[in-house]
């Protein structure tokens, strides 16, 4: 039966899960080195429990049900009870591929254990454990909440028992499972990877502007974003990082391969909103 | 104007092309549009001139004998081009010689103040107006099938275009209730050549095995919020066109990373649509 979840990482990731976790009735154990990072996750939790009662979309006795069930630890062998543990660390392969070796080692050997990696491979991350066919992906898109997908990443070594219990898991949480081989940017990722790399081929090339293909992709292609708009929401020096690891990852397949301007725009310190430039000004919202 | 590209900063020292100065003027005249080109394109671009109050005239590389009685009863078929036509459309992307052919003709038959707007999304306009006398006349759109319904449509001037030319085009579109964006004269032009590289992609990581067929619109859809997902755009726009600009960029830009996944061209070629080859054993 499957009633215990640990998650490892208490940041936006690790709180989305551990809420949406709580909300459908799982038991969550929430870990972080960092005390204080893990009280912040609990208030963000908190403030979303509310603003969903204020909607009218949770009970109001499901807030303290809710909040109950999540229990936060800084101590990794508190977790060794559970029957999945979700990783949700920095994207380090060095400091994944170390914590599953200690969770392989430390939790009971039916456990799944999964990584929320958006562009590590699984194969690797798996590559200290003893055991890697119960290692998986488990790739949530954002916002946790609203997003009805998960990539359900197999390894190299995932066996079909691990994959099946990922699968019920994803479904316990409420979403909606599709099965993807370990590859570079899996699929969703690698597939969308085009809009980037070839928008930003068509500026270097000077077929046109960023806001001109922006606003082609979004009249004509009929998205809600451009591919320059969203490049600057999601941060230049993550979308450079991504990339970069997708190519690395592919020996250097030319499809995958990252385009310069993003790598001068990183160096020049202009790294999107969060800056208030990138490839467009955002300096009036500061 | 819009600011691409740079050749147009100033107006060329060519003969003025005369056309209707307002948008008025072509509805009030009942202006003549001659499509002529691939289905379903200009059966599309007919429905829409039609409702805009054109008169349209429409003329198909191949015939298009089942379609006909679903057109609006205003269109007019026939491969003979008017001599009062006010503007002119080819559309063909596939073909090339036939759509050389089609340029030719509309140069011939049509007076030089008539401009010609010509799909130039896997042969450059420029290289269009090489076929043609009256080359200012000649101005390069992105036209695919699915897109035409569209706000706006891109806009590539030739070498030779003046501006005269593309402020009339610009009104054109205008009448049909679409923006015009001008970009540089480059095969794929835009959102073709983003969206067919990610229908390519789609192709390799089916050719890879790497998710099963009915999941990638899936993924893309829910996972990255695009309006609609590969497959399905790949079908909306169809194979053989979507193989007909890779063709054209990978040939244009000889580049690895615009090489065609195999199990794409094999489908655009045998007519497999790509659904129906899923149910099989892909």
């Amino acid at each position: 039966m499957l009633k215990h979840l640990g998650i490892v990482g208490a940041g936006t990731m690790g709180t989305g899960i551990a809420q949406l976790a709580a909300l459908s009735k799982i038991d969550v154990q929430l870990y972080d080195v960092n005390e204080t990072i893990l009280r912040r996750s609990i208030e963000r939790i908190k403030a979303d429990l509310r603003k969903m009662i204020n909607l009218g979309k949770l009970p109001h006795e499901e807030f303290t049900a809710a909040l109950e069930r999540i229990r936060t630890r800084t101590s990794l062998p508190d977790l060794g009870h559970c029957d999945c543990i979700i990783e949700s660390v920095i994207e380090d392969i060095r400091v994944k591929k170390d914590l599953f070796k200690h969770l392989d080692a430390n939790t009971k050997s039916t456990a799944v254990l999964a990584s929320t990696t958006s562009s590590l491979s699984i194969t690797s991350i798996a590559a200290l454990t003893r055991n890697p066919e119960r290692v998986i992906g488990l790739h949530f898109f954002h916002p946790v909440n609203n997003a009805v997908l998960v990539e359900v990443v197999k390894g190299y070594k995932t066996n079909t028992e691990t994959l099946d219990r990922a699968i019920e898991w994803v479904k316990l949480l409420g979403k909606d499972p599709i099965i993807v081989k370990d590859t570079p940017g899996f699929i969703a990722s690698r597939i969308s990877l085009p809009m980037f790399s070839e928008a930003l081929r068509l500026l270097g090339e000077n077929v046109a502007y960023a806001e001109q293909i922006d606003n082609i992709v979004k009249k004509v292609g009929g998205f809600s974003a451009g591919p320059f708009e969203t490049l600057d929401q999601m941060g230049i020096d993550s979308a450079l990082a991504e990339t970069e690891s997708l190519y690395d990852q592919s020996y250097g397949e030319p499809r995958l391969r990252p385009h310069p301007i993003l790598k001068q725009m990183v160096e020049s310190g202009l790294l999107g909103k969060k800056s208030a430039k990138g490839f467009f000004n955002y300096e009036e919202m500061k | 104007m819009p600011k691409t590209p740079s050749l147009l900063t100033e107006k060329h020292d060519l003969q003025k092309v005369k056309v209707p100065h307002s948008q008025e003027s072509y509805k009030s005249d009942k202006a003549l549009v001659y499509l002529v080109g691939e289905a379903p394109m200009v059966e599309q671009y007919a429905e829409l001139c039609i409702a805009h109050g054109y008169d349209v005239c429409a003329s198909w590389n191949k015939s298009l004998a089942k379609k006909q009685n679903t057109l609006s009863s205003g269109i007019i078929i026939s491969s003979t081009v008017p001599e009062n036509t006010s503007v002119a459309i080819e559309l063909t992307n596939i073909d090339v010689l036939t759509k050389k052919k089609n340029l030719e003709k509309l140069a011939k038959a049509l007076p030089e103040t008539a401009p010609i707007l010509s799909s130039s999304i896997t042969i450059t306009a420029t290289e269009q107006s090489a076929w043609i006398a009256g080359k200012h006349r000649l101005v390069g759109i992105a036209a695919l099938p699915t897109f035409i319904d569209k706000s706006l449509v891109e806009v590539a001037p030739t070498i030779y275009t003046p501006m005269e030319t593309l402020e009339v085009v610009s009104r054109f579109f205008l009448t049909l209730g679409k923006e015009i964006e001008i970009v540089q004269d480059r095969i794929g032009m835009v959102l073709p050549r983003i969206l067919c590289q990610v229908i390519n992609e789609a192709a390799f990581a089916i050719t890879e095995d790497i998710v099963a067929p009915d999941d990638i619109d899936k993924a893309l859809t829910l996972g990255m919020h695009f309006p609609l997902g590969p497959i399905e755009w790949a079908e909306q726009i169809g194979l053989d066109q979507v193989y007909a600009v890779l063709t054209a960029l990978h040939t244009d830009l000889q580049e690895e990373r615009y090489r065609i996944a195999p199990i794409l061209k094999q489908m655009a070629l045998t007519g497999v649509w790509w659904k129906q080859s899923t149910t099989h054993s892909i």
